[in-house]
């Protein structure tokens, strides 16, 4: 990785000060600027003496007409510039769902369903129970009831009922949470992944709350597990379109149908890793929701690699030798979700570092390329911009990958770890998972900034910062709240099963 | 007083600056279709009726009723002798599809169209910065837009949708996505990529709801340009005046009324209930009384109201349309006021005859839907580009001209747009219109399927248990 273009006091202390003043100097440029103007003011004022200031106020004339004149004018420029600001986009409140006890998939009822199932290919279940120890995955994770059974039972009724019963459960406890009636919700989005029945599960939703027929609802799929994001973008636009509505996200990824009943090894990973869960999310513009929303969305950047064979090739949908379907995950798919993340950065940093560190950026780019110095490409500080981070749990290596790339500490990287084992990697619901997470240890600030980072097929990478609106008290009830306090748990390299 | 005069001016005038900023960033809002281009399969792709009967017959589960029911129901499609099916279907593998025939009937689909539209426009793949792709019975991972992504090299802060499961009306949801994107991002060109996948969605049981869905649909696609930006519109054919939706989820005759499920054997098919007319008309209604307002000149719908009132004064209920109303209301309003083209889904036969009657139209304006679906069959989502095209192809439609646009779709959704057609688009030739080897045989002299005189026979047929297929029909 690299270090701070001055390898020669790396280790000093004095650096962090001089790193420290310099940081300060250039964030507070323009403030420390007006110092020496008002200084300069201030003595003017001092030397004209007070009759001089009364002859210059007195031969000023004001006529009545003048004064009305240009007030008016200032009020009418300033009410114009105010009502067409671009409309800010508000996340009310969002709420996960928790799977019920009776579907938590241990890793001794994994093998021995593995065991059973694949009795023919021992090397397959060696294979699964290798990927089980390593994944980061916990005891309590959970899979739809259907999946349960030996062999399961993946049929269209039980897809459906896996999706009734996580959808409608999230969608519940939000308007619980919010107070928000059915029938107020203006713009509906879903984002399932690898399910999508015919009427789709947004017209689903509609039916089962009975909402309006002139709401806007989509049904994206097909996305992977950036969908969450990709949804959360086409809310925004949609709400800048849309004066005083609010849009509600469903974010969730159906187990049941995608359960790969093969042997091929690169197919079985998403079977170790994949589980159930979803979240349902309230956003708004309302100029009422400001006081009681609880974030509010800064930027949100799209990164698209498709372009790019590999990228592309990296997680696709395929028949093995056999003619079953799975997910063939490929085995680049560490460098490529960096290379993916590294796109996406250099869009979202001008976005939101401060401006010592794009200015140190600036410099060691210039020096680079233009002078063609040695100098290692220097990764601006992105603890400085954020204050929390919610990576995608796609996996223990994704975490790891990120957390080496980016620089975090143990602690940032907190929430992502103890959601991928507490839920396992639930697709796009997870960021909400881990946002809950850090909300729910009391760590929410008003004023802090949290960067959500998915990936998902394609090869996508998605950003999307959001901003405290309020400090958030730890809430009572939410799939963190009855186990919070073990939290967080170490995570061994290898679990021994 | 010079000081204060300086100061002042520059601030208006800094704050003028500012207004006229915002001002501009609210221009450039209109949706405009640059082009279109439908695709036409090759015509190793065609079904004929002696095809359709061969397909039936491979399916060992239909008996006697069955093949009477899909008999009745092909001969009252309307559907012709040149639709189109997916390559599968003529190698015999209907009922066992694999992953890669639906993808390669997309390639073959997507690969055609967007190619022969972006040529012909002289753009190239990375100036497109919105991509809504909508297929509605395809899902696969990575999705289809990340396919034409990959195929075409396009950019990577390309804003893009894939939607899936959203029915026939999903070309209108796909054009509102665009419209949105397009109020808040000046200067974009849009790229709408449409059609149905039909590979793995073969019903191969024997319940009568589930089997309909195999005889009415056929292989088709469309890949739409749209811009906002003001120097493509002197270029551009079409501009959206506005575009209505109509969502009725809430009932649960309307939910129910198309719905993807597995029948007793666990067959995977689409369940067509008998309610669906009912609530396409619902819907249709709903729908037809908020754009009305919005399309109609004002004259129109005083004389409306005038006539509804009256009516109501004089306490007449309308006894001889009461019959017929049951199928579908007459609107009592004159469309044509407002409307000079209707651009039909062609869902089948009855939806065509049903909206006509409602909406009063002549044979004349419901002629581009019939003879698509005589041509092209029902093929789904991108159908009404195919009518858009007939319309185009005979030269209808000059400068001025408004087309109004009907949808529906499974869940169950009526979604409506009306275009305003923006250059005289009924001189020259019209390039890559999937209508030009053909249309001076449209509309032909008759459109009775010869499959009634080829299978007939059936009907005459009352035993059940000892009904054999003749040796001569197959």
């Amino acid at each position: 990785m690299s270090q701070a273009p001055m390898p020669d006091f790396s280790s000093s202390v004095k650096l962090k000060y001089v790193k420290l003043g310099y940081q300060y100097l250039v964030n507070h440029f323009l403030s420390l600027l007006l110092i020496p103007i008002m200084a300069i003011i201030a003595v003017e004022l001092l030397r004209m003496g007070p009759e001089e200031i009364l002859n210059v106020w007195n031969s000023l004339h004001f006529d009545i007409v003048q004064v009305l004149c240009s007030s008016f004018l200032v009020i009418f420029i300033s009410t114009v510039y105010f009502m067409s600001k671009p409309r800010t986009v508000y996340l009310v409140d969002y709420s996960c769902y928790k799977p019920p006890v009776t579907c938590r998939v241990p890793f001794a009822t994994f093998m021995e369903h593995s065991r059973l199932i694949l009795k023919d290919s021992p090397k397959s279940v060696e294979f699964q129970m290798r990927i089980l120890e390593r994944s980061g995955l916990g005891e309590e994770t959970c899979l739809p009831p259907a999946i349960h059974y030996i062999p399961p039972t993946p049929t269209m009724d039980e897809a459906r009922s896996e999706a009734q019963m996580v959808i409608f459960t999230a969608m519940d406890d939000l308007f619980k949470k919010t107070g928000l009636l059915p029938k107020d919700i203006d713009i509906l989005i879903v984002n399932c992944s690898l399910f999508s029945p015919t009427p789709s599960l947004s017209a689903m939703v509609i039916n089962k709350y009975k909402l309006r027929s002139n709401i806007k609802s989509f049904n994206l799929s097909g996305m992977g597990c950036s969908a969450g994001l990709i949804s959360v973008d086409l809310a925004r636009d949609l709400l800048q379109v849309h004066p005083n509505s609010n849009a509600v996200i469903v974010s969730t990824e159906i187990i049941t149908p995608n359960y790969y009943k093969g042997n091929e090894r690169a197919m079985l990973l998403p079977n170790c890793l994949f589980r159930m869960g979803s979240a349902a999310i309230l956003m708004s513009n309302r100029r009422s929701d400001r006081w009681r929303a609880k974030y509010k969305l800064c930027h949100l950047v799209r990164t698209h690699r498709g372009a790019d064979d590999k990228s592309y090739y990296c997680v696709y949908e395929q028949e093995d030798r056999e003619g079953k379907i799975g997910i063939n995950l490929s085995k680049d798919l560490m460098a490529i979700a960096g290379e993916a993340l590294k796109a996406n950065i250099t869009t979202i940093g001008p976005l939101v570092l401060p401006a010592s560190e794009q200015l140190l950026f600036l410099l060691s780019l210039i020096g680079r390329k233009i002078f063609n110095l040695k100098w290692k490409p220097y990764i601006p500080d992105f603890k400085l911009a954020f204050e929390h981070f919610c990576i995608h749990a796609g996996g223990r290596a994704v975490i790891d990958e990120l957390q080496k790339n980016l620089q975090l500490s143990g602690e940032h990287v907190e929430a992502s770890r103890m959601t991928l084992h507490r839920f396992g990697n639930t697709s796009s619901s997870s960021l909400w998972y881990e946002l809950c997470y850090i909300e729910s240890k009391g760590r929410m600030r008003r004023g802090d900034r949290v960067w959500q980072i998915a990936f998902g097929s394609g090869f996508k990478c998605n950003s999307a910062v959001w901003k405290c609106n309020r400090t958030i008290k730890t809430p009572k009830d939410g799939p963190w709240s009855d186990c919070i306090d073990r939290y967080p748990v170490f995570i061994p390299e290898v679990v021994k099963l | 007083m010079d000081l204060l005069c300086i100061l002042s001016s520059l601030l208006i005038s800094y704050l003028i600056f500012k207004i006229w900023k915002r001002i501009d960033s609210k221009r450039d809002q209109s949706c405009y279709i640059l082009d279109y281009q439908c695709h036409k399969p090759s015509d190793d792709r065609m079904v004929s009726t002696q095809f359709s009967g061969e397909i039936i017959l491979r399916n060992k589960h239909l008996r006697l009723n069955e093949y009477k029911f899909l008999l009745k129901a092909i001969v009252s499609s309307g559907i012709g002798e040149q639709t189109y099916a997916p390559r599968l279907f003529f190698e015999g593998r209907e009922e066992c599809p694999t992953q890669q025939d639906a993808l390669s009937e997309m390639e073959e689909f997507y690969i055609d169209t967007i190619k022969k539209l972006l040529e012909r426009n002289k753009l190239s793949p990375t100036d497109i910065d919105v991509l809504v792709v909508n297929v509605a019975m395809l899902n696969t991972t990575p999705s289809l837009s990340a396919r034409i992504i990959n195929h075409y090299k396009m950019r990577e802060d390309i804003k893009v949708f894939n939607l899936t499961a959203m029915g026939c009306s999903a070309s209108v949801i796909s054009v509102d996505i665009v419209k949105n994107i397009f109020k808040t991002y000046k200067n974009k060109l849009a790229l709408v990529v449409t059609s149905e996948s039909l590979s793995q969605n073969w019903y191969s049981g024997n319940n009568r709801s589930m089997i309909l869905a195999n005889c009415l649909f056929r292989s088709g696609g469309c890949a739409v340009l749209l811009t906002n930006k003001r120097s493509l519109s002197g270029k551009a054919m079409f501009k959206l005046k506005c575009l209505v939706r109509t969502h009725h989820g809430a009932r649960e005759d309307s939910y129910n009324a198309c719905v993807q499920k597995e029948d007793e054997l666990g067959r995977v098919g689409i369940h067509l209930d008998k309610t669906l007319p009912k609530a396409a008309t619902r819907a249709f209604v709903d729908n037809l009384k908020v754009i009305t307002p919005k399309i109609l000149p004002v004259t129109e719908l005083f004389r409306f109201m005038l006539s509804l009132l009256l009516k109501k004064l004089r306490g007449n209920p309308s006894k001889g349309s009461t019959a017929v109303a049951q199928a579908a209301p007459k609107a009592g309003i004159n469309f044509k006021t407002g409307i000079d083209h209707f651009c039909i889904h062609t869902g089948g036969k009855a939806v065509i005859d049903a909206i006509g009657y409602s909406l009063d139209l002549s044979e004349y304006d419901l002629e581009p839907a019939r003879m698509t679906l005589h041509r092209f069959g029902n093929t789904s989502a991108s159908s009404l580009w195919y009518v858009l095209g007939y319309m185009e192809a005979k030269k209808r439609l000059r400068r001025g001209d408004r087309v109004f646009m009907i949808s529906f779709g499974a869940g169950f959704k009526c979604n409506s747009c009306v275009w305003e057609v923006v250059r005289d688009l009924n001189v020259g030739e019209s390039l890559g219109n999937v209508w030009n080897h053909c249309i001076d045989q449209y509309p032909p002299q008759s459109i009775v399927n010869p499959f009634l005189e080829k299978y007939g026979w059936i009907r005459e047929e009352d035993d059940h248990d000892t009904f054999k297929i003749r040796e001569e029909a197959m």
